[in-house]
């Protein structure tokens, strides 16, 4: 009560200090409403200016519009009905005076004396026109009889007032108007609001307009806009100081600069946070989850519960009565099952486990105690078990540059051999010639016109004779060449001069003949005549036996060993095993190697007998070579593979290289140096180390080392003959672009 | 670094420029160097006319920019360099163009004639102006190499080694231009592919594909040694064959196991030879022994000695040249190698009057020339053949030769510098 009586005072003040001032300076009035339109823009001095005033004004400045009294009541009841809150302030001031004038007539009456008192609390001296004591604690007035003075300097004296706390329960109780009653403090008198007044607190208290008509949401006029009028708001001119610049401000600013000149003022650093501010501690950590237990070991697992476990299981499972002795005698830790297996008969007599917590203690225990060890996975990554191959640079020497070509045959050089002194290389062109060669001059020292194109030619491997066998067509030509010593020249000479013997020959037995003529002086000594055509010649390492090969499907005739020292011919194979390729002799036992298109048969020429019959893995074997040792094979076949046989190992292909990209068409080894090579359509020939070792657990090691390329392929056909120097770690090779090349 | 200290200094009394350190630029090449040392020539002797110079720091010639060279070098730049010059030696002319009928297999030049083996079984000798004088033919087979032995006024002797295993002692006479054989050295069982005399001319060496050397006398006489023939042999036929006296050799030397391609006296009782067999061998004639074995890597086909540097060169079927000091005992030493041919070196030739230069021909067609202190890269290279080149020889008169498989035997003038001369 006592704060809602404060507020309607404290809304109150305005008008009440306006009437006061309207008393005591009426000329000012004007200028007095001209200050208060900041609080009160509905102001009454504005009418003319505002359109909805009426509705706007507030109660206190028509109160002060007014000089009377009366004329204040009269004005009042005529606009009641707009403006409750006027109405009540002016009935209070109505009543205060009442009051007032009540107590002048009765000033011994007890209330009056009270009301006086009343008084003394009031400090507002504009406001109360009954008590002139001002704005003071109206304690002070406590032991006096008066609480002050009105207008006239007469005492005003304190209303009688009786009410003890009982009356004032009472009041309570029983006054239907006493939440409406306000205590006036300066005239100790209580007033009882109007419903108007109550109202108006109300509205105040929710923080509401007091005047009920006032609209705060109407349209309001913006005079200040961004838009530009055409009208201006004020007719006033311009302030001369917004024309010149501010001299404040200036001198401020030239502080400024003159501080950022003499580095005062810094600019603001801005923090460079890339060099790491902040360090980030585990940018090197490996979040994923397998990082974070790295040091992890995984608990022992509990293995599954079995059949003993089951709540009902088999039979054989449960103890006899020997078991369970047996195991109630054991000691605990000696017990195969910890428990006894029990037999229920339905899942819901199974009591509950007595054990429980003491096997978890156990199994903490055990998880605790027990010593782990990280047990060491070994990886093995499957490409370190190969065999390390060495580098081709550490197998010195083999050719690496083409250093020479041999010039000089029109058509396709089929086939290349070497001297055995590694001075004279022959060939044969299909061309018609056979031409040799001065190896480290790359002269061509003679040409020998055959008549036909040569397939092959072979060099006797013999040093102490010079003869070589040319095959073309179906003969077989024994040349001397006589590029040796006068010596080596005669002993050629005389192992060619043995007779015939006249044996009688099979009807399509070659027939031997003596060249004559000019083929005489050309070097050519022996023809052999063959029922077929020739594919190769090859010689046995002593230089008498001769092999001649006829590639013929369906007759057994398609070998001849030729022994030259007497002139005699024979047919090894009585049968007729397949196509044969090419033909070889053992470097050093009496073997002898036939490749037909799948496999190689080696025979024993003493014993007459195949001893082995190598598999080759290939469509089609073209070519074979016989290592220097004798154990070991290679064989080239036209599906473009090379495959290396070790005679003591398997007869299957103890390595297999497929490098070249077309048909092998020549391999062969080298005599001496760890080296072997093969000679394909695509032009290239493929160097290779093979180390043999003595050791037969040790297997040859193969390397490839080298591609030589410098062949032009002509007529889809590349490389037809590749051979080794005899001594040097040089290679020839013969080609269809009807040259010979040495690489060294 | 832009600037070095550099002191200058050469042998050649001529161009002698004081002695006092230089600043020259750090950047500064060969011309810039030569331009230098002209002005300081100019300043001193007005009279000098321009000279081209080349420049040795610590013995290795400058070819690139001195700063360059200092750091491939690892020479400190802090210090004063010295730096000697030496007059350009000037790009050998090609000269003369001797036509053959075939294939050169081997030359070798006298002060005035010219002697040249050919694939067409004969020697020519020609002066050195490039007039043929004489066919030597005899041979039945190709002339491997020639050598001139001795002159005496006007009769010489010289030596053709021929594939047909015999080596032919002729004596010549320049001013009937008689020639005749006078022996025939008959001993080898391979073709002779090396001869070389021995420098009193007494006695020369033979070198075979048969792997072995043979020492014979180079006197001729008109006696024929005693050859045991093989019963069979037809005396006739025999007669018939043989072209002047049979000489048989005084000393076989044995030892290497491939065929001999080269051989040389590097002083009147050594003999030096290379083989196929990857060795090069030091013989002392004296007593038949073989006194050193430089072993290399691959087959030799030519070596040639200096007795200005006592050095060996070896071209061989890499493309390497290699120097070899041959009285290091403790086997293969290479000193250098020079490397620029692409194909087999197939002749090397030390410069008769200058310890650092020398000429090599190669299979590549190319013949270069070579200063030792500049072993990266050769002074010249001469790309006058059309095919393989098989020899090369210097005169002493000032000339280069080279002879191939193009048929030609080219003569190349280069300037031998009195500077170098002295030096």
């Amino acid at each position: 009560m006592e704060e809602s009586s404060s507020n309607v005072l404290s809304s109150e003040k305005p008008g009440k200090m306006k009437r006061t001032k309207k008393r005591s300076k009426g000329k000012e009035e004007e200028q007095e409403e001209q200050v208060f339109n900041f609080n009160k823009p509905a102001d009454e001095g504005d009418d003319d200016d505002l359109s909805d005033s009426e509705d706007s004004v507030y109660s206190g400045l028509e109160d002060s519009g007014s000089d009377s009294e009366e004329g204040e009541e009269e004005e009042e009841e005529e606009e009641s009905h707009g403006d409750d809150g006027e109405d009540e302030d002016d009935a209070e001031g109505e009543q205060s005076q009442q009051l007032q004038t009540e107590v002048k007539k009765k000033g011994s009456e007890g209330e009056e004396e009270k009301k006086a008192d009343e008084y003394e609390h009031d400090s507002s001296d504009e406001e109360d026109i009954r008590n002139t004591v001002g704005n003071i604690p109206m304690e002070w007035y406590k032991d006096f009889p008066h609480i002050g003075y009105d207008l006239d300097g007469k005492k005003i004296y304190k209303p009688i007032r009786n009410k003890d706390e009982l009356d004032d329960f009472l009041d309570k109780m029983e006054n239907p108007d006493y939440w409406r009653t306000v205590h006036d403090k300066q005239t100790e008198s209580d007033i009882v609001l109007s419903d108007e007044q109550v109202e108006l607190v109300k509205r105040l208290q929710r923080g509401q307009f007091g005047d009920v008509n006032f609209n705060e949401y109407q349209p309001s006029v913006e005079f200040f806009s961004n838009e530009v009028m055409l009208h201006p708001v004020t007719n006033r001119p311009a302030d001369k100081r917004s024309f010149i610049p501010s001299l404040t401000e200036k001198e401020k600013v030239s502080k400024l600069v003159h501080a950022i000149k003499m580095g005062w003022i810094k600019p603001r650093r801005v923090e460079d946070d890339s060099r790491g501010r902040y360090y980030d501690l585990w940018a090197t950590e490996d979040s994923s989850i397998l990082a974070q237990h790295k040091m992890h070991l995984p608990a022992p697992k509990i293995p599954l519960p079995g059949h003993q476990e089951s709540y009902n299981p088999p039979p054989e499972y449960l103890f006899t009565d020997e078991e369970r002795t047996l195991w109630e005698q054991q000691d605990p830790s000696d017990r195969k099952l910890p428990f006894v297996p029990k037999k229920f008969s339905s899942l819901r007599q199974v009591p509950a486990f007595p054990r429980f917590i003491h096997e978890r203690f156990e199994r903490c225990l055990d998880l605790y105690l027990c010593p782990r060890q990280r047990k060491m996975r070994v990886n093995v990554n499957p490409e370190d078990l190969i065999p390390k191959l060495p580098k081709p640079k550490d197998l010195q020497p083999f050719p690496t540059t083409q250093s020479l070509v041999y010039r000089g045959h029109s058509s396709l050089v089929r086939s290349i051999s070497v001297s055995p002194s590694g001075q004279w290389l022959a060939s044969g062109s299909d061309d018609g010639s056979v031409r040799f060669w001065e190896v480290c001059s790359s002269r061509c020292m003679k040409t020998v016109q055959v008549g036909g194109a040569v397939k092959s030619i072979a060099w006797n491997p013999n040093p102490s004779v010079c003869l070589i066998a040319v095959a073309l067509d179906t003969v077989v030509l024994i040349l001397s060449p006589s590029l040796a010593d006068k010596q080596v020249v005669l002993a050629s000479e005389r192992l060619l001069a043995g007779q015939q013997e006249e044996e009688p020959s099979e009807g399509a037995g070659p027939v031997w003949s003596e060249a004559e003529g000019e083929e005489l002086n050309q070097g050519i000594r022996l023809k052999i005549q063959h029922p077929k055509a020739i594919h190769q010649v090859a010689w046995h390492a002593k230089g008498d036996y001769l092999a001649s090969v006829m590639p013929d499907h369906s007759s057994h005739l398609q070998v001849f060993i030729h022994q030259l020292s007497r002139r005699r011919s024979q047919n090894p194979f009585r049968k007729n095993k397949g196509l044969v390729q090419c033909v070889s002799f053992h470097p050093v036992r009496p073997y002898f190697f036939v490749a037909t298109q799948r496999s190689v048969r080696i025979y024993n020429l003493v014993k007459q007998e195949m001893t082995k019959k190598l598999q080759a893995n290939s469509k089609w074997i073209s070519s074979m070579a016989v290592h220097p040792g004798g154990d070991h094979v290679i064989c080239g076949s036209y599906d473009c593979r090379l495959s290396w046989f070790d005679l003591d190992l398997s007869t299957k292909p103890y390595k297999m290289l497929r490098h070249h990209k077309k048909a092998v068409r020549g391999v062969a080894y080298h005599r001496s140096y760890p080296l072997f090579a093969s000679a394909s359509d695509d032009g290239s020939v493929i160097v290779c180390h093979g180390t043999v070792y003595n050791d037969l657990l040790q297997n040859p090691l193969i390397v490839p080392v080298k591609v030589l390329r410098g062949h032009v392929i002509t007529h889809d056909l590349g490389v037809l003959d590749v051979t080794f120097h005899p001594t040097q770690p040089w290679i020839f090779s013969s080609g269809a672009d009807a040259t010979i090349r040495l690489f060294t | 670094m832009s600037q070095l200290q550099a002191r200058f200094f050469t042998e050649n009394q001529r161009y002698v420029v004081d002695d006092v350190p230089f600043s020259i630029p750090a950047v500064s090449a060969v011309q810039d160097l030569s331009n230098v040392i002209n002005k300081l020539l100019e300043a001193k002797n007005a009279s000098h006319s321009k000279v081209e110079f080349d420049f040795l720091v610590r013995g290795q010639f400058l070819r690139t920019s001195l700063s360059a060279h200092m750091e491939t070098e690892g020479i400190s730049t802090e210090e004063v360099v010295e730096i000697e010059y030496v007059e350009r030696i000037t790009a050998p002319e090609p000269e003369e163009c001797m036509m053959h009928d075939d294939w050169i297999s081997s030359v070798h030049a006298d002060t005035e004639w010219i002697l040249t083996g050919s694939y067409d079984k004969t020697a020519r000798i020609w002066s050195v102006e490039g007039k043929a004088v004489m066919t030597v033919a005899g041979h039945t087979d190709v002339v491997k190499d020639v050598a001139w032995v001795k002159r005496d006024g006007l009769t010489a002797v010289l030596l053709t080694a021929s594939l047909d295993q015999t080596v032919l002692l002729w004596e010549w006479n320049s001013e009937r231009n008689k020639v005749k054989a006078r022996h025939c050295c008959r001993g080898h069982t391979g073709s002779v592919d090396t001869v070389s005399a021995d420098p009193t001319g007494s006695k020369f060496c033979s070198g075979s594909w048969d792997k072995m050397l043979k020492i014979w006398s180079a006197v001729p006489t008109d006696e024929a040694d005693e050859v045991e023939e093989s019963a069979d042999r037809p005396r006739k036929k025999q007669k018939t064959q043989h072209l002047g006296l049979t000489r048989t050799p005084l000393m076989t030397l044995s030892g290497h196991n491939e065929a001999v391609s080269s051989v040389l006296w590097s002083d009147s009782e050594e003999v030096c030879s290379a083989s196929w067999d990857h060795t090069i061998r030091l013989w002392d004639v004296e007593t038949g022994t073989m006194k050193t074995t430089l072993t290399g890597s691959k087959v030799f086909n030519c070596i040639s000695y200096s007795p200005l540097c006592r050095r060996l060169a070896s071209g061989s079927s890499d493309r390497h040249i290699r120097l070899w000091d041959p009285r290091t005992k403790d086997g293969s030493l290479v000193l250098l190698s020079l490397t620029s041919h692409t194909g087999w070196v197939t002749a090397v030739k030390w410069a008769p009057s200058h310890e650092h230069q020398l000429v090599s021909g190669s299979l590549d067609n190319l013949v270069k020339l070579w200063d030792t202190r500049s072993c990266k890269a050769p002074l010249y290279d001469l790309a006058a053949h059309e095919d393989k080149v098989f020899c090369v020889d210097w005169t002493e008169s000032e000339l280069m030769l080279s002879g191939g498989a193009d048929n030609k035997l080219y003569t190349y003038r280069y300037s031998a510098c009195q500077t170098d001369v002295g030096a």
